[in-house]
């Protein structure tokens, strides 16, 4: 088996400006990031600077070309800044090789997508187990932590479930539950309910909301402004800065419209 | 993780069956091509060398210069036409002197009658070849009898007027190959002889039906066909064993020389006919028609592979969505490369698999009226470069998916 060194004995990356366990799970210091189109240069952050605290429910917000998706790849560790420095839960992903990213997105963050992005013609349950898959984890551990996350969003009666025989919503929620089954630092979601209805969108709202209020840390990236009224706190960007930073409510109590009660017996639309 | 691999690359080649059985096809007709081309090369080689050996390993045929010219024998030159003298009484008493010729074990002077007609009640033949020789020719060219006996040294001693037939003379004297003919009179040109023998079958040899043949005393033919004038057509020698062939040749060779008042710089009149000579040249022959054949089919394996390589970057532009994904979730470059590359050693694997169950049942059908022969090793090399194949075709493919960059692969549409 062609292996790097196993996950669970590399060390952790030394960072004197982190204690153990930060408060702020993500550390964005003015970041830049610098495309180059020919002989264009594409200034698509120039110079952002954000703190997320633990527990926190944030939207980043702002219009195509704002720079919200380079952020969103920055923070998703699917790409490096130019300049400036990025801790993701005390872990500076400065100089790091691909497969080294490609482990800390692996145990760091829960993605879910605008598109679901599930792998086709594979059922709910391995959908989901697919990342535990990736961090070496035995075969039964998996299924309890797959089946486990998927009662969670209310899907106990879909694991078997092909992608093509769930509805949008539904599969959202799958993906949902693929990134929480790791049990992540954060779930960053990218414009989560952009190919959803509106009562879909509401039900996964839900879900994010009730992640949140477990203590769960979520950013999400939207340009809806009812999705972002979720959130504890609105970022918004523009032209590669962040223009506009509020808080509607604290970070330690729930999220603004979550309405308690489990989302799994609501069952499936 | 290997296993999770196998698992994750079977659930790729499921969801697209069709293209799988195709590229396995070709696999398996590449694999199934060479081991079957081998087994075929293999069978007629095996079917000469039997047809050859009937003849008689140790068997060395000598005939006055020119006899047997172009027969590819050892030592095969011309004589000029004023040395040409023929073989004698004198050569036989000398052969058969065990200091001149140790090496060999029987002799027999052959003497060959043309244009001789046989007829039995109202039916003609002419054999291929009418000979009289001594009863050691049983012996030497391997001429066992089926029904009756062979010539004996009493038909010799008393000029008897007896014959031994082959099947297919059999055949066409009296109408069936398997009749026996034993006691019959059977009329040749002039003379009446009596059938005491049959030949048992030998087939071709691939030149000539060894089955037309008729055999009588030399004595016989001496007195009633061609007279004991001219020289012996043919000496017929046994070698005391198959390795001491060359030996006995080089003793006749020798021997007849200074029989024949020859010297090193004249060129020898003899031609020696080796058979474990000819057996060397037909084998060498039908080995390089097999390699031959061999490499049309293994190109067809390398086409196969190629079909491999096709589908696999089909297959790897088509998920880059997919792989985006997996390496979103946390998949290394070595996850997705052995992803990949399990898909396709899987496919030529299967497709080999196949292959030689193809070959296996193809050679159990005679091919061109040639049975084939499996070869072992043709089968595990077949199959291990099919293999191989797979594995060089696919590294590419599988290189190409585990290279994509993240980002770009969940933006593929």
């Amino acid at each position: 088996m062609i292996r790097l060194p196993s996950r669970a004995t590399r060390p952790p990356a030394p960072n004197p400006a982190a204690p153990q366990r930060p408060r702020e799970v993500i550390v964005v210091r003015r970041v830049v990031k610098t495309y180059t189109l020919g002989q264009i240069e594409v200034h698509a952050l120039r110079g952002v600077s954000l703190g997320i605290d633990r527990g926190d429910f944030v939207a980043i917000m702002g219009a195509s070309g704002s720079g919200k998706s380079t952020l969103m790849n920055i923070i998703g560790c699917l790409d490096l800044p130019t300049s400036g420095r990025y801790l993701l839960d005390g872990v500076d992903v400065r100089g790091m090789t691909e497969d080294e990213l490609a482990d800390v997105r692996n145990r760091k963050i829960g993605f879910v997508f605008q598109s679901f992005n599930l792998i086709p013609r594979t059922t709910a349950l391995a959908n989901v187990e697919l990342p535990m898959v990736y961090a070496g984890m035995s075969k039964k551990r998996r299924r309890e932590r797959a089946e486990l996350a998927l009662e969670r969003v209310g899907l106990a009666d879909r694991m078997d479930h092909l992608p093509s025989e769930l509805s949008g919503g539904q599969q959202q929620r799958v993906a949902v539950a693929r990134a929480i089954a790791t049990n992540p630092a954060i779930i960053l979601a990218d414009e989560p309910t952009g190919n959803l209805d509106s009562t879909a969108t509401r039900e996964v709202m839900e879900v994010f909301s009730r992640l949140n209020a477990e203590g769960r840390t979520v950013v999400l990236i939207t340009h809806e402004n009812e999705v972002a009224d979720n959130a504890k706190r609105i970022v918004r960007l523009r032209d590669g800065e962040i223009v506009d930073d509020h808080r509607t409510s604290p970070v330690d109590g729930p999220p603004p419209h979550f309405r308690g009660g489990t989302v799994a017996t609501r069952g499936a639309s | 993780m290997i296993r999770e691999n196998m698992r994750i690359a079977i659930q790729g080649i499921n969801s697209n069956r069709l293209r799988a059985a195709l590229t396995m096809l070709s696999i398996l007709i590449g694999v199934g091509a060479v081991i079957l081309v081998v087994a075929v090369g293999n069978g007629s080689s095996k079917a000469v060398q039997s047809r050859i050996q009937a003849l008689g390993t140790n068997t060395l045929v000598v005939s006055a210069g020119g006899g047997f010219g172009g027969f590819g024998g050892r030592g095969a030159r011309n004589g000029t036409l004023s040395q040409r003298v023929g073989i004698t009484p004198q050569d036989v008493t000398a052969l058969q002197d065990k200091n001149n010729a140790p090496d060999i074990k029987y002799l027999s002077p052959v003497r060959t009658a043309s244009s001789v007609t046989a007829s039995y009640q109202g039916n003609t033949y002419s054999p291929a070849s009418f000979i009289g020789v001594l009863p050691a020719y049983s012996q030497i060219r391997n001429y066992p009898v089926q029904l009756g006996r062979f010539i004996s040294s009493d038909d010799q001693a008393n000029n008897a007027k007896v014959v031994v037939l082959g099947t297919t003379d059999v055949e066409n004297l009296f109408g069936s190959a398997t009749y026996n003919p034993i006691g019959q009179q059977v009329q040749f040109n002039a003379t009446t002889l009596t059938v005491v023998g049959v030949l048992k079958s030998k087939g071709s040899n691939g030149f000539q039906d060894q089955d037309d043949i008729a055999i009588i005393p030399l004595s016989t033919m001496e007195e009633s066909f061609t007279g004991s004038t001219t020289p012996y057509n043919q000496l017929a020698v046994e070698a005391t064993s198959a390795s001491s062939t060359t030996a006995a040749q080089n003793e006749i060779t020798s021997t007849l020389d200074a029989d024949h008042h020859l010297t090193a710089t004249s060129a020898t009149q003899f031609n020696v006919l080796n058979q474990a000579s000819l057996l060397q040249t037909t084998s060498a022959n039908t080995h390089t028609f097999t390699v031959l054949l061999a490499a049309i089919a293994a190109i067809s394996l390398l086409v196969g592979g190629i079909g491999v390589m096709n589908i696999m970057l089909v297959t790897v532009t088509e998920r880059t969505r997919e792989i985006g994904i997996r390496k979103a979730i946390g998949a290394r470059k070595p996850d997705i490369l052995s992803q990949f590359l399990v898909e396709a050693v899987f496919l030529s694997l299967i497709g080999g698999l196949l292959g030689v169950a193809a070959g296996l049942i193809g050679v159990h059908f005679k091919i061109d009226g040639t049975k084939p022969v499996i070869v072992p090793i043709s089968v595990i090399l077949a199959f291990g470069v099919s293999l191989l194949v797979g594995l060089f075709f696919g590294i590419y493919p599988a290189n190409r998916a585990a290279s994509l960059r993240p980002i770009d692969a969940l933006r593929y549409e």
